[in-house]
């Protein structure tokens, strides 16, 4: 942080103007004029907790995705089927069993499978083809679509929320403040509230995972320098298999998430892989802070784009990747 | 040896072949083109545009791809993406059912527009796939693909949002309709013959060849005098005119364009196309591409023969795609020159006389 | 050869090669440490050192692969510190890679008029060349000078090692080369090649410098008329080749280094 200062100085001075602005906006009671150029701090609030919440689920997905991509090279195009297939089966556990905390359990497990397969039977046998392997991926995001619209039909599906965490909190944001002089607090629904909590502790419990255990190690080493790993004498192809499990597992996670928060449905998987894409491009190729950041800005520019340009949100989305690629074509947190 | 050689010039060394065609020694390419010039004859109307015009179409696209990929390197996705901008931008210069969007320009106006402005946007796309490498271009060029599509499906301004431009008008030129079958299908022809050839030509010239080289080895093109990046970038602008040739021709033939057809579902039909044919030589997208419109065409009635759903035919795609890809590193071609080759049993002597 | 323009702005400087405090970070790692370096023009020298002494970091830093990430390099006068590894190249400098780095997928002769391009104008020419191209012919005389004509149509992944290396040294001949860096480029050859090398390094023309780095003493100081050795990324020592032959300390660090 202090080095970013010092050897950037203008950049950390627009983004710290930038943060202090936004706080600004965040915590204070925004004047009648302001209200009437840009409309009600309510919209704009509840735009933020959109942004960072969706931040969140793409977190989720991209992490995984980056994970993979870091350590085995393999850009895993089938990465939204992954994300889609979690949601399917979500459902399925969900509303067999009326239980949304197993639906995760299974989710994780069966998608976490699916990616030990995919590794141990297709991946394996391709390894330093990076090209080939995508291919591959791509045949396989086909075939996945297709199959999974052969079984759950054209159907959108939505995860019901449990009870314990349906309706709406308080947060304690003055959103306006009433000609009584009484303030008005933002409400916001309280399930993805608890999600995004979930998903900020899984990416905690992630960065722990690989800068605390013995394991972690052995894969960051293995992202920046895959040579170190033959060196190291451990189990390549079960670190591998491992990893593969774990990003393929996450995006099962994100699929119930998303069928929660929003709902399942065949082109989803695409929507998650392009967010996955865009988000690792602007954080940084195999960084998980790098996929938190890019989650979190891409999140806000898509909820803060669509309420305030909705017809050219999409557009604001694919600039900060522009952007990013013209000034820093390593994404803002990789290494290299 | 000596180096005072390297100053004199050569007498009597065999001239190169440079110009040599190697289409024209070739009995069977004689034979193509003369089955695709009477075609109208054999082939109904149906046949003659829905399959072989459609396949060329695809066809021309593809070769966009071929051209990056197999010469450069760079497998791009946003090749069906640049075809749409042109369409789209025919349709928003040119004479369609949407007049409020339309400027109704004549076609000779709103055609060459549509090619510079996709020209310049596949270039601008290029230019920023180009600041990574290797299997980064993928990733970023999907990214580009995808934004147009859902931007194409946001913005009614100019792309009219989901519902995308009607009753696009086609050229009208010496008293015949063009877009009526047989003329129609003598264009589009024409266009991917001129593609083709002109592809194939380029390979061999010292543009084409400077991009193998970056192909192959980057950093030592640098060390012989070239800006790679440069000639990456120049190679994204020609290939995207041949796909914006290909955009235009789509647009005319469908007569409307909408986000549908430049879907990421699409993009990626192109990818799968290219590589079914065969991704190292320009005659590959084309083979691809009739594998490709034949299946889709017929998918369906042989699948219900065979008691099973039709609608799985992503599903058959998809299986066929990975089925080249696992075996096949050059396509359908690879796989025809390997058949081939284990018939012809004889050990081919390639081995020039070694000295050392 | 050099037009008059050219040799007033080499005024003063009159070094072919400058290199001034020359520092390479990898990282925390110094590759090279603050190297200085004057070399004249059609002056052939030897760099010297065991692995790791930062020889091809060295190369590297000339030419542009990886530029350095302090001090200056002067090519001719110019200075050429920041400038991307192909105008150093436009403006003369050639070099040769360690590991062949070569168009596998191209043909030899391919590979050649790819060189010989890459130094003169047309490298975006979407014409073929004809056949009285000038460059066809300079591209077949220099395939002819290092004996490749019968395998001029083979693409390179076909060749034999040898033949390799003979064909990295053709793409460093390519147009007017007024200095080069040769990468050892006697490994792997067989002594009846080492010989064939040494003839086409001594008969190049006289106004053609270069630096060769090379593990084999016997070619090394046969071509050479100094010899700069290097140690962990810095300039150990420098002086004729006979001195640095009979230098005992020169001696024991080299052949001490473990080299290979």
């Amino acid at each position: 942080m202090a080095r970013f200062i010092e050897r950037h100085p203008a950049w950390a001075l627009i983004a710290i103007i930038a943060v202090a602005l936004l706080l600004w906006l965040v915590f204070a009671v925004w004047p009648p004029g302001l209200e009437q150029a840009i409309g009600r701090k309510r919209v704009f609030l509840n735009a933020i907790f959109n942004g960072i919440t969706l931040g969140g689920l793409y977190f989720l997905v991209a992490s995984g995705f980056t994970l993979i991509f870091g350590l085995m090279r393999n850009v895993n195009l089938a990465h939204g089927s992954l994300y889609l297939f979690g949601g399917y089966v979500g459902y399925a556990i969900s509303a067999w069993t009326g239980s949304w905390i197993l639906s995760f359990v299974i989710a994780f497990l069966a998608v976490a499978l699916v990616g030990v397969l995919l590794q141990i039977l297709v991946f394996r046998r391709m390894e330093g083809q990076d090209l080939r392997q995508t291919m591959v991926t791509i045949g396989l995001a086909i075939v996945f679509a297709d199959l999974m619209l052969w079984v759950f039909g054209g159907d959108f599906y939505q995860i019901q929320t449990p009870s314990w965490l349906v309706g709406p909190v308080q947060l304690p944001f003055i959103t306006a403040v009433k000609s009584s002089g009484e303030p008005v607090y933002l409400q916001y629904p309280m399930v993805r509230l608890a999600i995004f909590v979930a998903s900020v502790i899984i990416g905690i419990a992630m960065w722990l995972a690989l800068n605390r255990t013995r394991i972690g190690m052995i894969v960051r080493a293995g992202v920046d320098d895959r040579d170190i790993l033959a060196a190291t004498g451990v189990q390549i192809q079960v670190v591998f298999v491992l990893v593969f499990a774990l990003g393929a597992g996450l995006a099962g996670i994100a699929g119930v998430v998303g069928g929660t928060f929003q709902s399942i449905s065949p082109g989803e998987d695409t929507r998650f892989l392009l967010a996955s894409l865009v988000v690792v491009i602007v954080g940084g190729m195999g960084s998980i802070p790098g996929a938190a950041l890019g989650a979190v800005i891409i999140g806000l520019a898509e909820q803060l784009g669509s309420v305030y340009i909705p017809t050219y949100a999409i557009v604001v989305t694919f600039l900060i990747m522009v952007l990013v690629l013209a000034l820093r074509p390593q994404g803002l947190l990789a290494r290299r | 040896m000596s180096l005072t050689q390297l100053h004199a010039p050569a007498t009597a060394v065999e001239r190169p072949r440079f110009r040599a065609w190697p289409e024209l020694n070739n009995p069977a390419a004689w034979l193509v083109a003369l089955i695709l010039l009477i075609m109208p004859l054999i082939a109904s109307g149906f046949f003659l545009i829905e399959i072989f015009g459609t396949t060329l179409i695809l066809g021309i696209i593809a070769l966009s791809l071929m051209f990056l990929a197999g010469y450069g390197g760079m497998v791009s996705l946003m090749q069906l993406t640049i075809a749409g901008f042109a369409g789209y931008m025919v349709a928003v210069f040119g004479v369609s059912g949407n007049a409020n969007i339309s400027l109704g320009w004549p076609w000779w106006l709103a055609t060459p527009m549509a090619l510079v402005l996709a020209t310049i946007f596949g270039t601008l796309g290029g230019a920023l796939a180009v600041r990574t490498e290797g299997i980064y271009t993928i990733m970023i060029t999907l990214a580009i693909g995808a934004a147009f599509y859902y931007f194409t499906n946001q913005n009614w301004a100019i792309f009219n949002g989901h519902t995308g431009i009607n009753t696009v008008a086609t050229p009208h030129v010496l008293g015949i309709d063009w877009r009526s079958d047989i003329p129609f299908y003598y264009l589009i022809l024409a266009v991917a013959a001129l593609c083709y050839f002109a592809v194939q030509y380029v390979s061999r010239a010292p543009f084409g060849l400077a991009l193998q080289g970056v192909r192959d080895n980057a950093r030592r093109m640098a060390a012989l005098g070239f800006n790679v990046n440069a000639h990456r970038v120049a190679a994204y602008a020609f290939a995207s005119f041949i796909a914006g040739l290909g955009g235009v021709l789509q647009v005319w033939n469908y007569r409307q364009i909408s986000p549908g057809s430049v879907g990421v579902e699409r993009c990626i039909d192109i990818l799968i196309i290219a590589v079914v044919g065969g991704i190292t030589r320009p005659i590959g997208p084309f083979i691809g591409a009739l594998i490709f419109v034949i299946l889709r065409t017929f998918a369906l009635d042989v699948l219900i023969k065979f008691g099973l759903d039709g609608n799985r035919f992503r599903l058959l795609i998809g299986l066929g795609f990975l089925a080249i890809v696992f075996w096949s590193s050059d396509g359908v071609i690879g796989l025809w020159e390997r058949w081939r080759r284990r018939q012809a049993r004889s050990p081919s002597s390639t081995a020039g006389s070694r000295h050392g | 050869m050099d037009s008059v323009a050219h040799r007033l702005s080499a005024v003063g400087a009159g070094a072919a090669l400058e290199l001034r405090g020359v520092t390479r970070l990898f990282g925390a790692l110094a590759a090279l440490t603050d190297v200085t370096m004057t070399v004249r023009p059609g002056e052939r020298r030897a760099v010297l050192g065991s692995n790791g002494a930062g020889k091809t970091t060295l190369f590297n830093c000339i030419t542009g692969d990886f530029p350095p990430s302090s001090g200056t390099i002067r090519f001719f006068g110019e200075d050429v510190t920041r400038f991307p590894p192909y105008e150093r190249i436009r403006r003369g400098l050639r070099r040769t890679y360690q590991i062949s780095a070569l168009f596998p997928g191209l043909t030899v002769q391919d590979n050649v008029y790819l060189a010989c391009r890459g130094v003169s104008r047309g490298r975006f020419s979407f014409l073929r060349p004809g056949v009285n191209d000038a460059l066809m012919h300079a591209t077949e005389t220099l395939v002819q000078a290092v004996h490749l004509t019968p395998v001029k149509d083979q693409r390179v992944a076909e060749l034999a090692h040898g033949q390799q290396r003979q064909l990295e040294i053709a793409l460093a001949l390519a147009g007017a080369p007024r200095f080069i860096l040769f990468d050892e480029p006697a490994a792997g050859l067989s002594p009846a090649e080492r010989l064939e090398l040494i003839e086409i390094l001594t008969s190049l023309p006289a106004h053609i410098g270069y630096i060769i780095i090379e593990h084999d003493m016997d070619v090394a100081l046969r071509v050479v008329e100094s010899v700069t050795m290097m140690h962990n990324g810095r300039v150990f020592k420098e002086g004729l080749p006979r001195e640095i032959e009979s230098d005992p300390e020169a001696q024991e660090l080299y052949l001490g280094g473990g080299h290979e």
